[in-house]
């Protein structure tokens, strides 16, 4: 399952509406964020250890403390422009507003088959139109040192790596609607019952 | 009532202002016709098909599914309205309980469709058209406007048109049998025979048949004037009874609609209070009343029914009313016809008297030989007499047929005589013929004797013999002499004496006794050429040589004596009602145990103790025998307390309007009563009773249609075999009804423990729907061929008010024992899918509305993993599903444990009933189709399951099935216990 931040839901799933010359219509959705990314400080993930390689952190051993597995850090700064550190907003008011995609944890699950899933997003049946994206990290990966996942118990303090999209080109006071599917290989985006398996779809109509 | 019969001609005339000659005018007729309306019978005011339609639609469970439908579609509306993500679930859902109330009610209504209409046959004898006089000319009209005071003329092979009085009559003679049964044709005249309209020969009766002559009458009733419409019109007022099955099934009904009902509104209030949505409440009272109906249960009911119509079709009984099936089984008073019924419906010569002794002939339906004594020269005599003094003859052609089976153009005791001869002599014709017969003198109720003269075969004696025979005292008038060893001895004092007592003591036993007598005549007064001449009677007929008395009687079906011992036995009562004379009636009561070889009456004590009969102590006669003209004169206390007071009851002499008194009385008794009966004026009788059985073979049409049950071969043993049928579909049903009721409880625990504990639905309401009308349909109508776990023909007919087919026992140990097991074991199953697939159960409590939110897509579990919404609804179908397969894995369990209440199963034996194998393959395999055939399909909510959770609640169907052993083990070693008054259903 693929889950986006902000995330609020209408009656058809999830639905983005703001107005940027209205802060009150945005500061929900940017309480949302920072909030979320709360998990993600520094502080909150100092149990947690820096991993440098571009593989799959396989653990056979339990080498953390109280017989637990390591976990990578994921510190919100990975986020860049989009870590609400740099802008506090989040891009909201500009019409330029940072998602947050998040990939649901499964245990024992190797996404990618030895390459990092990447975060893709467009916009749905519109192909005439090009989705400008800034991913962050680079590329829009989920580094495959934060697979595979080892269960609540043996990664007590694991968190879901992120990818944040920033939409540059929206165009105002138009319901678009988006998909953020995740690319790699292992993960389906096309079963027809489940929207939010490997993708999130949801609409945004900004308006000024 | 009318006095037409008394009336003359002219009188006639006068009263209906009519001619013989001209008939009416037709400006009259019209007139006429115009004021009584058409000469036909009125239908009944039928209930319009669609009523009987709707009604099917309402009745039983129905409402309560109708109810479910309309709030799931109430639901639907207010999620469409707000603008949910899947409201079509609830219009499914209400349009699934919609057909399931609309098949189940033209299942039903076609089943009742099917038994006929009783006005239908009466419609079916109106005759087509008449010939009347009106106008002076000869006119063939429509019977339908036939009118008061037409004159109409009848010939052989008409239906009578109307009821009539004859006014000319040629050797008419009527079948009176669709009004009173009787086949004898009887001869109508102008004559005005008897005070009794309903006896008199001067009138012919609307629907019976014109079997030979010709007659004219005057139409004096038409339409339901008739004394067929009157009957008619009785019959259908008589109400039609519910059934017991009937009773106890809407007994049923409101227990378990009762038990539906208040446990949804506890829960909807629960609900509420707990803030659940009102809509949610509403959806969780939908699944309540569903998890509560056993909606294939009454479809179940009515195929066990049918498939034992069937049976007892194939045993002759064929049943009209379905719900007479269990009706018979629980009668407790059968009232008998006499002739066809408990006997052959043939004389047959039973006992003979010659050289002063009694010999006593076999009886029975098959004879090929007779076993008494035929060495004396006195029989060879006899048998002469019998055979040559005979104008009965076979129909040609029947040489290959059993004896007893030929047709015999004759009367009654001459079709006796002449086969009994057939039996012992062999081909009788061929004797007459080579003892030629030179005159006759036929019988004639003056004379009462019958004569004839022949040459014999003995071609060394020229003597001409005349034989005789008659009524025995008339016989033995002309006799002076008595063969006793083949010699003539000169009949004294003695001899005479001797022939009494036989005479007496055969008439005694209730037959219709013959005497025989011969005379050589002289060859030289009698010569060859000897002009014999029947009308001056120049030749003796008196001092002849008696030879013998024959005896005959329409003996017992050689199968009902024992069937009357196997009622006696199931404390069934039998009564007899027949229209004969008393003697003979309690002669065949005795020969078939109806009245016992120990029992008196009131006139056997007082012939016993030589005391008047109003000395007797009438408590110490168990057996009574009451005569038609006693029962006219009787109030109803004192019919009450001959059937309370007597077992063994033999009615005599009493008219078909009669048999409906004595029905009347046996129910206010209490009892179940059963009566037979065959012409139409037993239709009232056969409609008021429990259940009504009439004769197949003999049965009016108007009998048949007025009966629940038509006895094909008309014998009562076939009517004890029903008795038996329908005990038994009685216990198998509780059998069933105890096998659909136990998974209601896994099927209600469900939305009880998801209303409180609010853990993720354990069971959908279309997967129930799934084990009502799936896997459990065939299992439960298995039930129904079930052998008898003992004897039931050795216990006393089930009392209606105490017997109940759902008592509390039952209710309370399927629901609250087996059922909660099974709810166990369902519910272990549930939880170890989901412990397995990441929610342990303390996870699981009160996550209801996290569970349920379509917001929530990573949803968190035990182990840390996160979940879609759908994965998370594709766990909770999985969940469905197991707890489907659980449910059908312990209900093959109790399938196993319901085949007996009391017997081990090992007793009963496991493989015995091979249609509970079937039931059980299809139960596994329409759930194993339901699970990997159509898991993929969503909207039936079942997921292709983990092989390995079909066996979680294989322990708990063990459990299941010890345990209801060690239950039937304690019933077993502790009758009348505690245990036993609890535990057994």
């Amino acid at each position: 399952g693929v889950t986006l931040r902000p995330d609020v839901y209408g009656d058809r799933g999830l639905q983005i509406y703001y107005n940027v010359s209205d802060n009150r219509t945005w500061e929900g959705l940017v309480t949302t964020l920072r909030t979320f990314l709360t998990e993600y400080t520094p502080a909150a993930q100092r149990l947690n250890v820096n991993c440098t390689s571009d593989t799959y952190f396989i653990q056979d051993t339990f080498d953390g403390p109280n017989k637990t597995k390591l976990s990578c850090k994921f510190t919100s700064d990975m986020l860049q422009n989009c870590s609400g550190i740099t802008d506090p907003t989040f891009g909201f008011p500009e019409g330029k507003p940072c998602f947050i995609i998040k990939m649901n944890r499964i245990i024992k699950f190797f996404p990618g088959n030895g390459t990092a899933p990447r975060v893709d997003c467009t916009y749905v049946g519109d192909e005439s139109h090009l989705l400008e994206v800034d991913y962050y990290p680079v590329n829009g990966t989920f580094n495959l040192h934060y697979f595979p996942y080892y269960g609540k118990k043996a990664q007590p303090s694991y968190s879901n790596p992120l990818v944040a999209v920033k939409f540059l080109n929206i165009t105002r006071n138009v319901e678009l609607k988006i998909v953020c599917k995740i690319i790699g290989a292992g993960i389906t985006f096309d079963n027809v019952h489940d929207p939010y398996e490997g993708k999130v779809e949801f609409k945004l109509k900004i308006e000024d | 009532i009318q006095d037409d019969h008394k009336l003359s001609t002219s009188e006639l005339e006068e009263k209906y202002g009519t001619s013989i000659n001209k008939g009416l005018s037709s400006a009259r007729a019209a007139e006429i016709l115009a004021r009584d309306g058409p000469n036909s019978l009125t239908p009944p005011k039928a209930t319009p098909e669609i009523v009987k339609f709707l009604k099917q639609m309402v009745g039983g469970f129905s409402i309560l599914l109708w109810i479910g439908a309309v709030f799931s579609w109430i639901s639907f509306g207010i999620q469409l309205a707000q603008g949910a993500e899947s409201p079509f679930d609830n219009l499914y859902l209400g349009v699934v309980l919609a057909l399931v109330v609309i098949l189940t009610g033209i299942f039903a209504y076609y089943q009742e469709a099917k038994s006929t209409n009783i006005m239908a046959s009466f419609s079916k004898m109106i005759p087509q058209q008449a010939l009347v006089i009106r106008d002076a000319e000869k006119k063939e009209l429509p019977a339908d406007q036939l009118v008061v005071g037409d004159i109409v003329e009848i010939k052989g092979g008409d239906r009578i048109p109307a009821d009539i009085r004859l006014i000319f009559s040629q050797g008419c003679k009527v079948d009176n049998s669709s009004l009173t049964g009787e086949s004898e044709p009887q001869s109508r005249s102008c004559d005005f025979t008897h005070e009794n309209p309903l006896e008199t020969r001067n009138i012919a009766f609307y629907s019976t048949t014109c079997v030979e002559g010709t007659a004219t009458g005057i139409v004096i009733n038409t339409g339901d004037r008739t004394v067929i419409g009157r009957i008619a019109s009785l019959a259908s007022g008589v109400g039609n009874e519910k059934t017991p099955i009937a009773i106890e099934i809407e007994h049923f009904v409101y227990l378990v609609a009762g038990v539906a009902i208040s446990i949804g509104v506890l829960f909807f209030i629960i609900s509420v209070s707990m803030r659940y949505k009102i809509l949610d409440s509403i959806i969780f009272l939908i699944g309540i009343i569903v998890a509560n109906v056993p909606e294939g249960l009454l479809a179940t009911v009515t195929v066990s029914l049918s498939l034992t119509a069937k049976r007892m079709a194939k045993k002759n009984c064929l049943v009209k009313n379905l719900e007479a099936v269990e009706t018979l089984g629980s009668t407790s008073i059968i009232c008998s016809d006499k002739t066809g019924t408990l006997t052959q419906n043939r004389m047959t010569v039973a006992h003979l008297w010659f050289d002063n002794q009694i010999y006593s002939a076999d009886t029975s339906e098959d004879q090929t030989t007779q076993p008494f004594d035929q060495s004396s020269p006195s029989w060879t005599a006899l048998s002469k007499i019998v055979t040559l003094c005979n104008r009965a003859e076979f129909r040609p052609g029947q040489e290959n047929l059993p004896i007893m089976k030929r047709v015999v153009v004759g009367d009654a005791s001459e079709t006796a005589l002449l086969k009994f001869a057939e039996v012992i002599l062999g081909d009788v014709m061929n004797i007459r013929a080579r003892n030629k017969k030179v005159a006759e003198i036929p019988f004639n109720s003056t004379n009462k004797f019958q004569l004839s003269i022949h040459e014999t075969d003995d071609s060394n004696d020229k003597r001409f013999l005349l034989v005789m025979k008659g009524a025995p005292e008339r016989i033995l008038e002309r006799c002076s002499t008595i063969m006793i060893n083949g010699k003539e001895e000169p009949l004294d004092s003695e001899k005479a004496e001797a022939f009494q007592t036989a005479y007496m003591e055969l008439g005694g036993m209730g037959e219709r006794v013959l005497g025989f007598c011969h005379l050589y005549l002289p060859e030289n007064e009698f010569p060859d050429t000897y002009p014999f001449d029947t009308d001056s009677m120049n030749f003796p007929t008196s001092n002849l040589c008696f030879v013998g008395l024959l005896s005959m009687i329409d003996p017992p079906r050689s199968t009902v004596p024992d069937a009357v011992s196997k009622c006696r036995s199931a404390g069934i009562k039998v009564i007899m009602v027949t229209g004969d004379h008393p003697i003979t009636a309690k002669a065949i009561a005795k020969s078939v145990g109806i009245i016992s070889a120990t029992s008196e009456t009131v006139e056997d004590i007082a012939k016993r103790l030589n005391i008047p009969v109003e000395q007797v102590n009438r408590r110490e006669a168990t057996a009574a025998v009451v005569n038609g003209m006693e029962l006219k004169d009787m109030s109803l206390q004192q019919l009450d307390e001959i059937l309370c007071n007597h077992s063994e009851i033999v009615f005599a002499r009493t008219s078909p309007q009669q048999k409906l008194i004595i029905v009347e009385g046996c129910q206010r008794q209490g009892a179940v009563v059963a009566v037979t009966g065959d012409g139409v004026n037993d239709s009232p009788a056969l409609k008021k009773a429990d259940i009504g059985i009439a004769m197949g073979i003999a049965g009016s049409d108007a009998a048949k249609n007025a009966a629940d049950m038509v006895l094909l071969d008309d014998n009562f043993a076939s009517i004890v075999t029903g008795v038996e049928e329908g005990r038994l579909i009685f216990d198998n049903l509780k059998k069933t009804i105890a096998y659909t009721l136990t998974k209601n409880i896994a099927e209600l625990c469900p939305f009880l423990i998801y209303i409180i504990a609010s853990i993720p639905m354990p069971i959908g309401t279309i997967t129930i729907l799934f084990i009502d009308l799936g896997t459990d349909i065939i299992p439960s109508v298995a039930l129904a061929y079930e052998k008898a776990e003992s004897d039931i023909m050795n216990r006393r007919p089930r009392n209606k008010r105490k017997d109940r087919l759902v008592n509390e026992q039952l209710a309370v140990y399927s629901y609250l024992q087996i059922g909660i097991m099974q709810s166990v074991g369902a519910f272990v199953t549930y939880f170890t899918v989901y412990a397995e697939q990441g929610f342990l159960p303390s996870t699981l409590l009160g996550v209801r509305v996290d569970w349920e939110n379509n917001a929530i897509n990573d949803f968190e579990d035990s182990y840390g993993q996160e979940w879609t919404k759908y994965q998370r609804m594709y766990l909770q179908w999985t969940g469905y599903t197991a707890f489907f397969v659980s449910i059908t894995i312990q209900q093959v369990a109790d399938l196993i444990i319901r085949k007996t209440r009391r017997n081990s199963i090992f007793q009963q034996g496991l493989f015995r009933n091979k249609v509970i194998w079937v039931g059980i393959f299809s139960q596994i395999g329409i759930a194993l189709i339901l699970t990997y055939g159509l898991g993929h399909v969503t909207a039936l909510n079942f997921t292709p399951l983990r092989f390995q959770y079909w066996f979680v609640a294989v322990p708990f169907a063990i459990l299941i099935w010890v345990y209801d052993e060690v239950r039937k083990l304690f019933i077993r070693r502790y009758p009348g216990s505690w245990w036993d008054k609890n535990m057994y259903y």
